[in-house]
């Protein structure tokens, strides 16, 4: 099989690049589940396009959106794709079975994964009733099962937040919700409508140090932690629970990305990409979750259309630059995409960033070659929100050095 | 002095109250402790010393539970000429050797599936033999095991590998030793490798001396204070679930009976013989009865009147590395430091067939014998000790981890025999590491005791030795997929994104010989869930596929036995409870 441009992932990363590449090119969509959406599918609660849509619609609402632009595009459902060659070949197994498709570029976009208990240590005994959030969100909300009774929520991210609400409204009783830093991870907003709206209490500072029972969880200790983030044991005391729910963030999905060669950021654990979303191979374009985790699906679905363009523009055998100048992360930063310019031509050029500290009042700026190109104020800067900078393309297109930092107002 | 006189002062001079009785070589303690640790303590001392069979130790301690046995069902369920407790590797193989010969056959398993005891929760090393004490039991069945895996794969299609064992001599090797670094790495350097080559030269193991530069080479991330190794080229690994299951499968193709969820809670004796094995399903009427039950051997054993020893669990625990430390190292390995510590007999980090690096094992008396729970503490440790093997392994590469129980008895040999004064009793007890590689050695010697006690064993003519193995859609060659997809489609539609698996394998798991209805028992077949997710994405659809193939709803399906429901109801079931009050 042959395509010019083969999208990886259906969730609202892939539907906005296979919405925006089908415009200049042939288009393969490959999901490996049995719907497309992503994670929108099993988000049924309200707040995804207030930027793009400018309405608060659920997530199937807001993938619907997508879908039903994909007119003319080839989608394969449950397949996926194994391995990719340097060639872009590719290799696909699906109830059609298992077969080569050759693309002349290709779209990353196949998300996050949640992390486990495992990746943040939790010790103890491994009983039914310990769940990632997103599981939990889809038994909820797609398989219709009810994972639980009395929960304890570790994370107080949206995702954490979210599922605190949901449970409750389901009838079941959310004992807690225990969040290791000493602030809240979660937009303020979630934190009244998720939380206080339901008297749910959060216990910040505050983690579970194991998970006790042997066939279904009995409960869990919970501690409070010090500076350094170690539990304090005077503090130690049990919480009687059936489900823990983990909320304690997502990782790039990148198994494929790496067994291709591509070249990964080791802070963002996504593919290093340039301006166009191209990745360190040539013709691989990514986009959305893969690259870096994302607040707001309205983010995802901006960086996926520039990558459905940039994408049909290789397919369609038009050169770009390849500079190759690094965005530096300066001042409190502690990542940005894109990581590499090329000088594309681009008119306008999002950076997004991660800082490391809180910080009130603030500039955010955009140096090149030694100069500061561009500033915008913010209020105030959190580690647990992506903060944006958009740029016009020609201030950097022709840079030598670009840096992006964060600095106090005097 | 005698053993009693011993025991008892050493009780005494630490102000315990203890007797001491010996009956057949069996060691009887009576009397009371201030707490398990000491129950433990002195059960150890009395162990060691010679002569002694086996220590039965009835010591009573501050907080120490009574057990209530289940109660029994009165109907017959069944009849054999063999009765074998336990479905773990030890009972199937069991199983599986006797089924060569024309007997009636009856395995009873308390658990929901084969391979639920310290069989599923192992490093699944295959051991040559060469770490155990010179001139145990276990040693001996180690050697022997370890020579029939080879054509125990090819038989029952389970996957075998000789991938080798590096033991690495450091310059930690004897720094915790009273004596001066540059003895210490002398000893290390020339005395210990010379001693295990003479060990191994006497039990026919090939092994050679590897010197530093060459193993650094070959393994660059060792430590560099590593001194020398001594390679063992015919170390195996296998997976113990996965053998333990075509043990179980060709046992049942050759004629035994299975009965799982099926707990033995009493025996019924007359004039030295066991007449009926009593469970929480009925009542089997049995010619002979051994006794695989693991951690729970001496409870059993007690069931039948012959009580000889008494298992004190000894937990191990273990972490687990992603696939893409894989090449971390190329062979598995182990550290030998002395003295041996409280907390490690040795261990190390070995390599599975999928090449996750594990971790481990740790060591430590626990008096529950269900606690299979990995404390913070042994996390610590684990990564403590082994950054002397490894130092720069990070943190960050760990999947998982988990903790299995091993059948200590005081006297730590196996003890497979007779019972004393239970004609038909047979005791296959102990059997801690390296009881998965020498299982098979352990099974063979089972014949021959059942052979002494009289029991008629005539080989069957029809007997077949070969089973074979469901699909493993990952192994197979991009055309044999495409082929296996062709035929069913489901082969095609990956279930478990981290390891590959897909619906058709997760169908084959649930229609097995021993169906699987569970998570974890898909995933000890298939080995969804296993990956870096843990299950997270694949657990609700392989909860559906289950409920789809045998028609139990979802909302019942469990992670693995009675009590371990998923999920509590339907959604909205507790809006339903609530309105309902
Ligand atoms: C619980 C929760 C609540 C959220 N709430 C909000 C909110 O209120 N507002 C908001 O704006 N955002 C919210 N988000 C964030 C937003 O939904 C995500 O950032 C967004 O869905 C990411 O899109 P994606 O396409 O990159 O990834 P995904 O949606 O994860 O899609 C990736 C797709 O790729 C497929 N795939 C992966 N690998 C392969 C392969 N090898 N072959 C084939 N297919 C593959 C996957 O099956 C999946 O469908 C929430 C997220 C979560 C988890
Ligand atoms: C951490 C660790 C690492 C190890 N590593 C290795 C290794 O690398 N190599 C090696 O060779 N060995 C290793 N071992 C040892 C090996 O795992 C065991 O020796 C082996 O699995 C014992 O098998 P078994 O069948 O005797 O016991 P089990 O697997 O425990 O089986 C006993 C069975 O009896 C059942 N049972 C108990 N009571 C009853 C009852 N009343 N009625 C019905 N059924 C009952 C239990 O449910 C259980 O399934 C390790 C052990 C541990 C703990």
């Amino acid at each position: 099989m042959k395509t010019d441009v083969a999208v990886i992932g259906g969730g609202p990363a892939g539907l906005a690049a296979a919405m925006e590449a089908k415009k200049h090119a042939k288009v393969t969509l490959i999901e490996r589940n049995e719907e497309l959406g992503g994670i929108l599918q099993q988000c049924i609660h309200h707040g995804f396009g207030n930027f793009i849509f400018g309405e608060a619609l659920t997530g199937p609402e807001y993938a619907e959106h997508f879908i039903e632009a994909l007119e003319g595009v080839d989608v394969l459902l449950n397949t996926t794709v194994l391995e990719i060659d340097k060639n872009k070949r590719m290799l696909l197994s699906g109830p059609d079975g298992v077969f080569e498709m050759e693309a002349k570029a290709i779209i990353l976009a196949m998300g996050c994964r949640e992390r486990t208990r495992t990746q943040i240590f939790i010790p103890g005994t491994r009983p039914a009733g310990v769940y990632t959030a997103g599981t939990a969100q889809r038994l909820i909300n797609i398989e219709g099962v009810m994972p639980g009774k009395h929960i304890v929520i570790l994370g107080s991210g949206d995702v954490g937040l979210i599922m605190a609400r949901r449970l409750t409204l389901e009838g079941a009783k959310v004992e807690g919700v225990y969040e290791i830093m000493p602030k809240p991870g979660g937009l303020t907003r979630n934190i009244v409508q998720c939380l206080h709206d339901f008297d749910i209490p959060l216990h910040l500072s505050h983690t579970v140090v194991e998970i006790v029972g042997k066939k279904r969880l009995e409960g869990v200790f919970v501690a409070k932690v010090d500076k350094n983030f170690k539990p304090i044991e005077e503090t130690k005391r049990f919480v009687p629970c059936d489900t823990l729910i983990l909320a304690v963030g997502l990782i790039p999905e990148n198994e494929l990305t790496k067994k291709t060669g591509i070249e990964l950021d080791s802070v963002t654990a996504g593919p290093v990409v340039d301006e166009g979303m191209e990745t360190s191979m040539e013709g691989i374009f990514a986009c959305g979750n893969v690259v870096h985790v994302h607040d707001l699906v309205d983010d995802v679905s901006l960086s996926a259309i520039i990558a459905g363009r940039e994408a049909a523009k290789h397919a369609n055998g038009e050169k770009t630059e390849r500079r190759k100048i690094k965005v530096k992360a300066g001042e409190n930063v502690r990542y940005v995409v894109p990581q590499i310019i090329n000088g594309r031509d681009m008119e306008e050029i999002t950076f997004y960033f991660r800082v490391k500290n809180e910080m009130r009042n603030v500039v955010t700026r955009l140096i090149v070659d030694g100069e500061v190109r561009k500033e915008k104020r913010e209020l105030i800067v959190k580690p647990p929100e992506m903060v944006r900078l958009k740029v016009k393309g020609e201030l950097v297109k022709n840079a030598n050095s670009i840096s992006i930092e964060v600095k106090k107002v005097a | 002095m005698r053993v009693e006189k011993k025991v008892e002062k050493y009780a005494k001079r630490r102000g315990w109250k203890v007797k001491a009785r010996t009956e057949d070589g069996i060691l009887y303690l009576e009397g009371e402790v201030p707490s398990y640790k000491e129950y433990v303590e002195i059960g150890r001392y009395a162990g060691k010393q010679k002569n002694v069979e086996g220590v039965v130790n009835r010591l009573k301690y501050k907080g120490k539970k009574e057990e209530k046995r289940k109660e029994g069902r009165n109907e017959i369920i069944g009849e054999a000429d063999v009765v074998i407790i336990g479905g773990g590797v030890t009972g199937c193989m069991i199983a599986r050797e006797l089924s060569k010969y024309k007997l009636d056959i009856i395995l009873v398993e308390k658990a929901e599936d084969v391979a639920c005891g310290a069989t599923k929760a192992n490093n699944a090393m295959v051991h040559t033999g060469i770490g155990e004490k010179m001139g145990t039991l276990k040693q001996k069945l180690c050697v022997e095991g370890h020579k029939m895996y080879e054509e125990l794969s090819k038989q029952l299609d389970f996957p075998y590998e000789k991938n080798g064992m590096w033991i690495i001599l450091t310059k930690d090797s004897f720094a915790d030793m009273p004596i001066p670094s540059f003895l210490g790495n002398f000893i290390a350097r020339f005395i210990i490798p010379r001693i295990i080559l003479r060990r191994a030269k006497k039990l026919g193991i090939p092994m050679y001396i590897v010197k530093r530069k060459e193993l650094l080479k070959e393994e660059p991330n060792v430590t560099s204070r590593a001194l020398v190794a001594v390679y063992s080229p015919t170390y195996g690994v296998t997976s113990p679930y996965l053998f333990t299951i075509a043990l179980a499968e060709n046992a049942i193709d050759n004629g035994v009976k299975i009965m799982l969820e099926t707990e033995v809670v009493d025996m019924i004796t007359e004039g030295g013989e066991v007449k009926e094995v009593v469970t929480d399903k009925g009542r089997i009427k049995a010619r002979y009865v051994i006794n695989a039950a693991g951690i729970y051997a001496d409870k059993v054993a007690e069931m039948a009147e012959a009580r000889e020893y008494t298992i004190h669990p000894k937990k191990g625990s273990t972490l687990i590395f992603d696939k893409d430390y894989g090449n971390y190292i190329k062979h598995s390995m182990t550290i030998l430091k002395f003295p041996r510590t409280e907390h490690y007999k040795g261990g190390g980090a070995m390599l599975t067939l999928e090449r996750n690096i594990q971790l481990g094992p740790t060591l430590m008396e626990v008096e529950d014998r269900e606690d299979t729970s990995v404390k913070a503490a042994e996390i610590e440790q684990i990564f403590s000790h082994f950054s002397l093997l490894l130092p720069d392994l990070p943190r960050k590469g760990v999947i998982a981890y988990f903790a299995g129980l091993r059948a200590a008895t005081f006297t730590e040999d196996f003890i497979i025999r007779r019972a004393k004064k239970v004609r038909n009793f047979i005791h296959v007890a102990g059997i801690q590491s390296p009881g998965l590689a020498a299982a098979p050695a352990v099974a063979k010697m089972v014949v021959g005791l059942l052979k002494e006690s009289g029991l008629e064993m005539v080989e069957k003519e029809d007997f077949n030795p070969y089973r074979k193995a469901n699909v493993v859609i990952r192994e197979l060659s991009i055309e044999e997929r495409k082929k296996m997809v062709e035929k069913d489609a489901r082969y095609g539609k990956i279930v478990c994104r981290c390891e590959g698996v897909t619906e058709g394998e997760i169908v084959d798991a649930i229609h097995g010989k021993i169906g699987a209805t569970n998570i974890d028992a898909i995933k000890r077949r298939t080995r969804a869930g296993m990956g870096r997710c843990q299950g997270s994405f694949c657990l609700p659809h392989v909860a559906k596929i289950i409920s789809r193939e045998t028609g139990i709803p979802l909302e019942k399906i469990k992670k693995n036995g009675n009590g371990s429901n998923l999920f509590v109801g339907k959604a909205k079931c507790l809006l339903e409870e609530k309105n309902e009050n």
